[in-house]
C-alpha cells in the first residue's frame, strides 16, 4: 500500500504530465498514471490546491549562506599551509569523502604516510591505520559493556557470608603461577632442550613484518612457558638496539631484561655444535619423520609477506646445517594457503611433539582453514570431501584441483 | 530502493527515509540509485534541499554523489556550481572530486576550466590518467595540439602511464592537419609504442593508418599484411629488424642477469657459490653451444613416456650434426630410477654435453647464462614463460631487453610442434620512409608472452 499511497501522492502533485514527459521518465508507469491522474483529477477538481511550489535550488542558498561568515574567518588565516597541515588537509576531505581513513592519526604516522612512495601504498598504510583504530574502539566498548554488567550482577546478588565462600588461595593464585612458570623456565635453561630462534633476518623485513615477528615471538615465549616442560629458548644472531631489538622491549617493557631466555649476538654454529643443528623451514628437501631429543631445531624469526622463496633455506646452505621440513603433506589433506607457519604455531607444534611425539596432535596447531582433513581415512574419501568443499568455492575448477591434487600426492596414493 | 520519478516535498522525503532499514545512509543509498537509474536531475536537487534545510548541511559524500550524478547527465552549469560551493566549503578537495568535475567539464565548452581545475589538482596530487586523458582530448578536439602535447609530456614525466585511447586520440584528432611539428611529436608516439613494446589494437591502428595516409602532401599509403617467419614484408619486400641485441644491449643483459637472476640477494638461494663456479668453469671449457636444453623441463611433455625418453627424442631430434647441445639437469636424474634409466641417460651423454645442479638448486637461471655465454646465435629449450626470472630483473629497460631476448632465441618445444624463435623483431619500426606495426586483432589484452603476427606496413611514395 506504500507504493499505491506514493503513486497516488505522485499524480496529485500539480506538474505530474508535462514533467514526466520532458524527461521521457519510466515507460512502464507512464500509461498507468495518466488513466489514474485524469480519473483523479476529475474527482478531486475542485479540493485539487496547486501544492506549495518546490524550490529546487534552494540548498545551494542553504549552502552559500553557511559560507560567507566562513569565507570572512578564513581571510586572516596564513594561505600558506606546511606540508603536514596539507596532508592533515587531505586525509580530512578523504575521510569526508568516506575512505577508510582513521579518525586521528599522530605526527608520526603522518610522517610515515607521507613517505609512503605510491598512492596504492598511502592507501594501504591508512587502511590498516583505520582499522586499527576500529579495533581499539570495539575493544573498549566491550570493555566497558562488561564492566557495566559486572557491576549490575553484583548489585543484584546480595552479599551473602564471604568469608565462607572465598578459598583462601585464590587471590595469591595468579602470582603463584607465575612463580612455578619461572621456575620451570628457570630449570630448563639449566636442563631443557634448547629451541633456537634465528634473529638475522631483518634487513629482508618490512617495519611491519618485523613487528609482526616480535609479535609471533611474544605469543611463542609465554606458550612455552606455560608448558609443562619448556624449551631454553635462544634468540640468536640477536644484535643491540635493533628494530628486533626496540619492538621487544615495546611489548616487555622492564620484564625484557627479567625473561629466562637466552639472548645474543652470536650465531647459533658459535653456540652449539654443527652436527646437532638441524635447521627448520618449510623449502627443506628433506621431511622431519620424528623428534629429536638430542638436537637442537632452528626456527627462522621471519615473518614473510611477499613472496621470498628459499630465503631460510640459503642460510642453512651457507652454513652446511641440515634442514627438514614438517611433514604436512603425510599427515594433512592440504587444502589451500602457504606450508610456512607462523611462528607460535610452530612452538605449539614442537612443544607437543617433544611431550607425546604424536604427529597428530602436534597438527592440531596448523590452521584448520589450510587443510581439509587428517589423513587417516581412506584418502579417496578425504578426496570427495574436498572436490566437493572446493567446487561449492570455486565452482568448476575441479581439474585444477584434481592436478593440485596428484602433484601432492602422486607418489603415495592412487586415485580413482 | 527505487529512486522516485519526481521531485517530492520534504515531508514525502522524510516519510521514505523512515520507511528505509538504515536512515542514516538513505542519501547515500538513494543518490547511488539515482546514478544507477540516472534519474531527472531535479529529483536529485529535492533530496538535497530536503537535506540541506534538515540539516543546515550537506556531507561531502553527498555532494560527490550528486556530482556523479550530474557529469553523468552533462549538466555543465550545476557541475560548475556544485564546484563553486565545495570550493568554499572545503579548504581542499579530494581526488575523486577532482577527476568528476574535470571529466564534466572537459567535454563542455567549458574545457578550459577543466585545465585550470588540472592545475589545481596538481597542488595536492598527482593527478590520475584519467583526469590527463579528459584535458588531452578536450584540448585536441579544440584543435589546440601544442597544449595536448605538452599535458601528455607532462604526464609522462610524472610517470602517469597514458592509456592507449589517449594515444589513439592524438591520431584522430591530428587526421588531415599539417605541419612538421605535429609529425615529429605523433612519430614520437609511435617511439613510445617501440620503446614499452606495447601494440596497439585493431582500431587503434586504423586510427594510425588513417592519419598517415591524410598528412597532406605526405604520399603515405598503408597496408595490412601477416608477415612470415623469414621477417620480409610481402607489401614493401623490405627485411624487418632481426632479433640480436646489439654488443652493449647483450652485455647489459648478461650482467644483470648473473646479477639479480643468479646472485639476487643471496647467492644460496638459487644455487650456491661452488656451484655456479663449477658451473662457469664448465661452460667456459665446452663454449660456445648452439642450444641449451632445459632437460627437465622437456622431460615432462609426453606424460605417457618415462621421462628420459621424452628427453632422449628432443635430443635426438635437434642434436644434428655440427651442432653443440648442452643439456641441464639435476643430480636425482643420474640415480637409476623408473623414469631415468641409466642406459639411455648414457646413451644421451655421448650426443650432448649435460651439467647436472643440485637436486635443491634452480636450473633455469644456468640455463639463462650458458645461452647467453655462448653468443647471439645460441638458442634455448623450454616451454617455461622465465616469467619468474623476468620478474627478478630489477629496472623496465632491462626487462624489455629480456623479452627481447626471449623472442629471439626461445625455442618452444612440444609433442607436435617446435615453435622457432623469431628471427625477426616484433615491435614498432621505422626505416625513414617506411613503418611497421605490429597490432592485435582483439582489443583485450594479450599474454605477454604471444606475440602478434599482423602487422600494418605504411611506406612513402
Amino acid at each position: 500500500t506504500q507504493s499505491a499511497n506514493m503513486l497516488l501522492r505522485k499524480i496529485v502533485t500539480s506538474s505530474v504530465l508535462p514533467f514526466a514527459a520532458r524527461h521521457g521518465m519510466k515507460k512502464d508507469l507512464f500509461p498507468l498514471s495518466r488513466t489514474l491522474s485524469l480519473s483523479l483529477c476529475l474527482k478531486q477538481d475542485k479540493s485539487c490546491e496547486p501544492s506549495e511550489k518546490l524550490d529546487l535550488d534552494a540548498w545551494k542558498k542553504v549552502m552559500k549562506s553557511g559560507l560567507q561568515e566562513e569565507v570572512s574567518e578564513t581571510v586572516s588565516e596564513p594561505k600558506e599551509l606546511s606540508s603536514l597541515a596539507a596532508a592533515r588537509e587531505t586525509l580530512e576531505v578523504w575521510r569526508l569523502a568516506g575512505r577508510l581513513v582513521p579518525e586521528n592519526i599522530s605526527e608520526e604516522q603522518l610522517k610515515t604516510f607521507m613517505e609512503c612512495p605510491s598512492k596504492s601504498a598511502k592507501k594501504k598504510y591508512l587502511k590498516y591505520l583505520h582499522l586499527k583504530e576500529l579495533y581499539k574502539k570495539n575493544d573498549k566498548r566491550k570493555m566497558e559493556e562488561k564492566r557495566e554488567r559486572k557491576l549490575k550482577e553484583e548489585e543484584e546478588t546480595p552479599k551473602t557470608d564471604e568469608t565462607s565462600n572465598k578459598s583462601p588461595f585464590l587471590c595469591l593464585w595468579s602470582k603463584t603461577m607465575d612463580k612455578a612458570y619461572s621456575w620451570r623456565a628457570a630449570q630448563s635453561m639449566i636442563f631443557g632442550q634448547p629451541l633456537v630462534f634465528d634473529m638475522s633476518y631483518e634487513k629482508e623485513m618490512s617495519f611491519r613484518e618485523v613487528s609482526n615477528t616480535v609479535k609471533q615471538l611474544v605469543l611463542s615465549e609465554s606458550s612455552n612457558r606455560r608448558s609443562v616442560d619448556p624449551f631454553h629458548i635462544h634468540f640468536c644472531n640477536f644484535e643491540d638496539d635493533s628494530l628486533y631489538h626496540r619492538e621487544f622491549i615495546k611489548h616487555y617493557r622492564e620484564a625484557w631484561g627479567k625473561l629466562l631466555i637466552t639472548v645474543t649476538d652470536q650465531c647459533y654454529t658459535e653456540v652449539f655444535p654443527k652436527d646437532k643443528l638441524i635447521y627448520l623451514t618449510a623449502d627443506s628437501p628433506k621431511v622431519m619423520k620424528t623428534f629429536d631429543h638430542n638436537k637442537i631445531y632452528i626456527v627462522g624469526s621471519v615473518v614473510d609477506k611477499s613472496i621470498k622463496k628459499g630465503l631460510s633455506l640459503a642460510r642453512a646452505k651457507r652454513l652446511g646445517l641440515e634442514t627438514a621440513a614438517l611433514p604436512l603433506d603425510n599427515y594433512l589433506l592440504w587444502n589451500v594457503g602457504a606450508k610456512n607457519l607462523t611462528l607460535d604455531q610452530m612452538m605449539h607444534i614442537l612443544l607437543t611433539l617433544k611431550d607425546t611425539a604424536d604427529w597428530k596432535k602436534a597438527l592440531e596447531f596448523v590452521p584448520k582453514r589450510k587443510y581439509c582433513g587428517f589423513v587417516n581415512k581412506p584418502v579417496s574419501e578425504l578426496k570427495k570431501t574436498l572436490d566437493l568443499i572446493n567446487t561449492l568455492k570455486f565452482g568448476k575448477r575441479q581439474e585444477e584441483v584434481q592436478k593440485q591434487f596428484r602433484k601432492s600426492y602422486s607418489k603415495k596414493y592412487k586415485l580413482k | 530502493v527505487q529512486p522516485p520519478e519526481k521531485p517530492l516535498q520534504a515531508e514525502e522525503w522524510n516519510r521514505l527515509r523512515e520507511n528505509f532499514r538504515s536512515p542514516e545512509i538513505f542519501e547515500e543509498v538513494m543518490l547511488n540509485s539515482m546514478i544507477r537509474c540516472n534519474s531527472p536531475i531535479d529529483v536529485a536537487k529535492s533530496l538535497l534541499t530536503h537535506v540541506a534545510k534538515c540539516n543546515g548541511d550537506i556531507a561531502y559524500r553527498t555532494l560527490v554523489k550528486y556530482l556523479t550524478l550530474c557529469v553523468q547527465q552533462r549538466q555543465v552549469s550545476e557541475i560548475r556550481d556544485v564546484y563553486h560551493i565545495m570550493k568554499g566549503k572545503f579548504k581542499v578537495l579530494e581526488s575523486g572530486a577532482y577527476n568528476l568535475l574535470i571529466k564534466g567539464l572537459s567535454d563542455s565548452d567549458e574545457w578550459r576550466m577543466a585545465l585550470t581545475l588540472l592545475e589545481e589538482a596538481k597542488k595536492i596530487m598527482i593527478p590520475s590518467r584519467t583526469s590527463y586523458e579528459f584535458c588531452i582530448k578536450a584540448a585536441s578536439r579544440h584543435q589546440e595540439m601544442k597544449l595536448a602535447f605538452e599535458l601528455y609530456r607532462e604526464m609522462l614525466a610524472k610517470e602517469v602511464v597514458p592509456t592507449l585511447d589517449v594515444l589513439q586520440s592524438f591520431f584522430d584528432f591530428s587526421r588531415g592537419l599539417k605541419g612538421a611539428e605535429l609529425q615529429k611529436e605523433l612519430f614520437g608516439i609511435l617511439l613510445y609504442l617501440r620503446e614499452k613494446q606495447i601494440y596497439p589494437h585493431e582500431t587503434f591502428m586504423q586510427s594510425i593508418k588513417l592519419w598517415f595516409e591524410s598528412i597532406p602532401g605526405g604520399n603515405w599509403k598503408g597496408h595490412l599484411t601477416n608477415i612470415k617467419d623469414s621477417g620480409k614484408c610481402p607489401v614493401c619486400k623490405h627485411q624487418l629488424e632481426d632479433s640480436d641485441l646489439t654488443e652493449e644491449e647483450y652485455s647489459i643483459l648478461s650482467e644483470r642477469i648473473i646479477r639479480d637472476v643468479i646472485h639476487g640477494t643471496d647467492t644460496f638461494r638459487k644455487t650456491s657459490p661452488q656451484e655456479f663456479e663449477a658451473f662457469q668453469t664448465f661452460v667456459e671449457n665446452r663454449l660456445p653451444f648452439d642450444i641449451v636444453i632445459d632437460g627437465l623441463n622437456v622431460s615432462h611433455i609426453n606424460a605417457k613416456k618415462m621421462q628420459c625418453e621424452n628427453l632422449l627424442e628432443a635430443v635426438n631430434c635437434l642434436a644434428k650434426e655440427n651442432v653443440r647441445v648442452l643439456v641441464l639437469g639435476r643430480r636425482h636424474m643420474l640415480s637409476n630410477s623408473s623414469n631415468w634409466k641409466r642406459e639411455i641417460m648414457n646413451e644421451m651423454q655421448n650426443k650432448a654435453h649435460f651439467f647436472f645442479a643440485e637436486n635443491i638448486s634452480e636450473d633455469d637461471p644456468f640455463l639463462l647464462y650458458a645461452t647467453l655465454r655462448s653468443g647471439k646465435h645460441c638458442k634455448f629449450v623450454t616451454r617455461d614463460f622465465l616469467r619468474d626470472h623476468k620478474a627478478c630483473l630489477s629496472d623496465t629497460l632491462t626487462r624489455h631487453l629480456f623479452r627481447k631476448w626471449q623472442r629471439g632465441h626461445q625455442i618452444c618445444y612440444s609433442v607436435f610442434s617446435q615453435q622457432p624463435a623469431l628471427r625477426y623483431d616484433c615491435v614498432v619500426q621505422t626505416t625513414g620512409d617506411t613503418w611497421h606495426i605490429p597490432y592485435k586483432d582483439v582489443f583485450e589484452e594479450k599474454y605477454s608472452y604471444q606475440v602478434p603476427r599482423k602487422w600494418l606496413c605504411i611506406q612513402q611514395k
